[in-house]
């Protein structure tokens, strides 16, 4: 190490097969972190580790928290949190910025393809039957035309950076992404806690999700509306995404309703208020479209409206996002997104996909049963991580097995290389030091029928166990205030 | 605004305004009996039973109970619906559940108050704690009283809180003044009128945190007549049953100041009732204080369905 480290960082323990983000390739402080290892560096790890506490604390009194069920009684527990953030610099982010906005662009268009005259299948480009067996396929939504042209109006896409130092995209999330309320409280911790640490940087703000996210809703509002009346449809308090419903209705100061608030007449969509019914024009709705409406959909749903997509057919209310949109964010679809891409935009994807090799293509195949080790082995019509050979865990006698069940059947299986999450010191309780920890980062765009909007920061994902590569908050993940910063003369080194 | 919604907040109002009553008055009536003038108040059993009654949980005259288990079951147990630690989870739930109406101040605050009442460790609160943790949540009361007045807009959310809230004081005054009625019968005062100079309306009025403005205003030790006229038809003080029902025809008629004439609503309901009390003396009542007592909580129950149907019900 190029020099000597004092305070918190002391005991870090930086293995050099991973990326860190701190570090570059030569073990030096990267740039953007500079400042930010040095003031760091300042504090002893029993102040850090009260501030910790603090944070913690801050988090709790808010209640801003995630049910867990015991055997009596139900517990609160916070996400954790992690105070030193991540930084993304100007130039990496714009890059980024640009790909995400491209790929949500891309989504519409297949979306409306597929909803429509269906070309992409017809010309080859991307196989009938992947998308003619998935069951997110809505038939109700064939030919109808959503509001704007605009089928995800809210996506989260997640990326990672692989050990290459380059981000890729793990996952496009355009069904009802969630998230972007811990990316607000991530920041509202770190500022409580650590307001100092902002004087020495000019990072973006991420208070202006809420606004942007209800301008761009109310571009696709109904024909024929002046002032559309928007809201928020929650499956109620009980739901674990139940603080983000809440949150983006307070913030957008709109109402947050349930099923039972709602109710359908002569195809209009009304909430029942103190003064008597009231019009509603446009819902962001955060239940599956199986839920959405028992008339259409799941018959025993209760969390729906009935009539409600009736109502959404006769244009009469916006659904973000459309229902239906759950055709084009599976793992299949996902394999050809530089090809679809390509086909809508003739572009080449900015981002990149996690390289696919598709067994059913000859010299793909080749690659493939030579370079198992090294490789994920999927079945292409299997989800759920069903059927997944992971290379490097398999005995030689497996990857026998492994070559030869694909070698018998090449057209079912898909292979992508293993990608290996970069690291970020991250603070551990149990040892009261830093450590390495895989993180991802969930990026959170906007679409209207005018423009586009992505947020400047995320959420990054932090997998809390050791050599752990699941981030999901489910398995234990915690998460860190995600600093994008602006070009200017203070962000410098 | 929903109507599920202002169900809602109108249910944390009087859970809020309920906790504090139910804590003020174990915190007054057990400290203040213990060195009360007469034997009879000074007893624990007697003391304890008015706790169960205000709690609506009466036991019979003879029926023994035990200090400890009373004041955990009041005080701190979330199996009895109507303990103080219960009234404060209602209310954080109904906060929870509109929570992007209120500020996130007010949230907050209810959210600290209910992780200090569900944490209170219970060996704690029966040996020595009793005190300590009814005075916190009075004054935790106060500070969601003023997140409320000082941190919400004063639109209609406001007003349907503030609906509950005064309709729970008005509820609780009456129940405690029903209560210590009842008391002042068992334990007479010493001298004169010895129903009028019971020590339990002295006890009364430091229930509601009234005593010393009473004594400002009267200028005499309290009796039967100057604290039900204090408690129930002054309207400058903040506890009166009076008070609350101005308050309550205020805020109802913010919400629609068209309907005061419907004779079908809540305001004209509300109004001509205040109207009844506005013009009531105090001697009127004397002769039957117990059948008014009744007449008051019929009112209440009267108006309080009457705004679940007008604004509540869908």
């Amino acid at each position: 190490m190029a020099k000597k480290q004092k305070g918190i960082f002391s005991k870090y323990d930086r293995n050099p097969k991973l990326f860190d983000e701190l570090y570059d390739q030569q073990g030096e402080v990267n740039d953007v972190y500079k400042k930010l290892f040095k003031l760091y560096g300042q504090h002893s790890i029993e102040d850090y580790a009260e501030l910790n506490g603090r944070a913690k604390a801050s988090f709790f009194n808010q209640g801003i928290t995630f049910r867990v069920y015991s055997d009596e009684k139900t517990n609160e527990k916070i996400f954790p949190f992690d105070l030193f953030p991540r930084i993304i610099g100007a130039d990496e982010w714009a890059e980024l910025e640009r790909g995400v906005v491209q790929r949500c662009k891309a989504l519409n268009a297949f979306l409306w393809d597929l909803y429509h005259e269906q070309n992409i299948l017809k010309d080859g480009v991307v196989p009938m039957e992947l998308v003619g067996s998935s069951e997110n396929f809505l038939e109700q939504m064939v030919g109808f035309d959503p509001p704007g042209g605009i089928y995800n109006h809210i996506s989260g896409t997640d990326l990672i950076r692989h050990t290459d130092g380059k981000f890729y995209v793990l996952e496009d999330n355009i069904r009802c992404p969630s998230g972007v309320s811990y990316v607000l409280s991530n920041r509202t911790a770190l500022k409580r806690a650590l307001f100092g640490v902002f004087n020495h940087y000019n990072a973006h703000t991420v208070t202006n999700y809420a606004e942007n996210l209800l301008d761009l809703l109310e571009t696709v509002k109904p024909a024929g509306v002046d002032k559309p009346n928007t809201v928020v449809l929650t499956p109620g308090m009980y739901n674990s995404a139940f603080y983000e419903h809440s949150y983006l209705a307070k913030t957008m100061g709109v109402e947050l309703v349930e099923g039972r608030d709602l109710y359908v007449e002569n195809d209009f969509v009304y909430m029942k208020t103190i003064h008597g019914r009231e019009r509603v024009d446009i819902i962001y709705r955060r239940i599956d479209d199986q839920f959405l409406d028992p008339l259409e959909f799941r018959k025993d749903s209760t969390l729906g409206v009935p009539g409600l997509f009736a109502a959404y057919r006769k244009g009469n209310v916006t659904l973000a996002n459309a229902p239906g949109t759950g055709v084009a964010d599976d793992k299949a679809v996902y394999t050809y997104m530089p090809e679809i891409i390509q086909y809508y935009f003739g572009e080449e994807a900015i981002l990149h996909n996690v390289p696919t090799y598709h067994c059913s293509r000859k010299e793909e195949l080749e690659y493939v049963l030579d370079n198992i080790a090294e490789l994920v082995i999927k079945p292409v019509d299997e989800a759920g991580g069903y059927g997944i050979s992971i290379g490097n865990t398999l005995s030689p006698e497996e990857i026998e097995e492994v070559r030869n069940t694909v070698r018998a059947h090449p057209r079912k299986y898909v292979a992508q290389p293993i990608m290996s999450l970069s690291v970020h010191p991250t603070y551990i309780e149990e040892t009261q030091s830093f450590e390495q920890r895989h993180v991802d980062l969930r990026s959170f765009a906007l679409m209207g029928s005018d423009r586009e909007f992505v947020l400047k920061g995320g959420l990054t994902r932090v997998a809390l166990r050791r050599g752990n590569l699941i981030v999901n908050s489910s398995q234990g993940g915690g998460s860190k205030d995600t600093w994008v910063l602006k070009k200017s003369k203070k962000n410098a080194g | 605004m929903l109507a599920r919604a202002a169900d809602n907040l109108y249910w944390m109002g009087r859970y809020i305004e309920r906790t504090e009553h139910m804590a003020r008055f174990m915190n007054v009536n057990y400290f203040s009996s213990l060195d009360a003038p007469n034997a009879k108040s000074q007893k624990r059993n007697f003391v304890l039973r008015s706790i169960l009654f205000m709690a609506g949980d009466p036991v019979g005259k003879n029926d023994k109970v035990n200090e400890q288990e009373v004041l955990y079951k009041v005080g701190l147990d979330q199996d009895f619906p109507s303990s103080v630690c219960n009234s404060i989870c209602y209310a954080r739930e109904n906060a929870h559940s509109a929570r992007d109406l209120i500020s996130t101040e007010l949230y907050e605050s209810v959210n600290k108050f209910y992780h200090f009442a569900t944490s209170y460790p219970k060996e704690r609160f029966v040996k020595t704690g009793l005190f300590e943790y009814t005075s916190q949540v009075t004054e935790l009361t106060a500070i969601l009283r003023a997140k409320i007045r000082g941190t919400l807009l004063h639109d209609e959310i406001y007003a349907i809180i503030m609906m509950g809230v005064n309709m729970e004081r008005a509820l609780q005054i009456t129940r405690m003044i029903n209560a210590k009625y009842n008391d002042a019968r068992l334990a007479p005062g010493s001298y004169g009128d010895r129903f009028r100079n019971s020590y339990e309306w002295t006890t009364l009025l430091k229930c509601a945190e009234s005593y010393d403005m009473m004594r400002r205003l009267y200028k005499k030790s309290p009796s039967s007549l100057s604290t039900l006229e204090f408690l129930i038809l002054n309207p400058r003080c903040p506890r009166s049953v009076m008070n609350a029902l101005n308050q309550i025809y205020r805020h109802v008629v913010s919400l629609n100041p068209m309907k005061i004439d419907d004779k079908d609503s809540t305001a004209f309901l509300v109004g001509k009732i205040r109207s009844e009390y506005q013009f009531k003396c105090i001697e009127d009542i004397e002769g039957d204080i117990q059948g008014y007592i009744d007449h008051i909580f019929s009112e209440l129950t009267e108006i309080g369905s009457r705004m679940e149907k007008e604004f509540f019900h869908y």
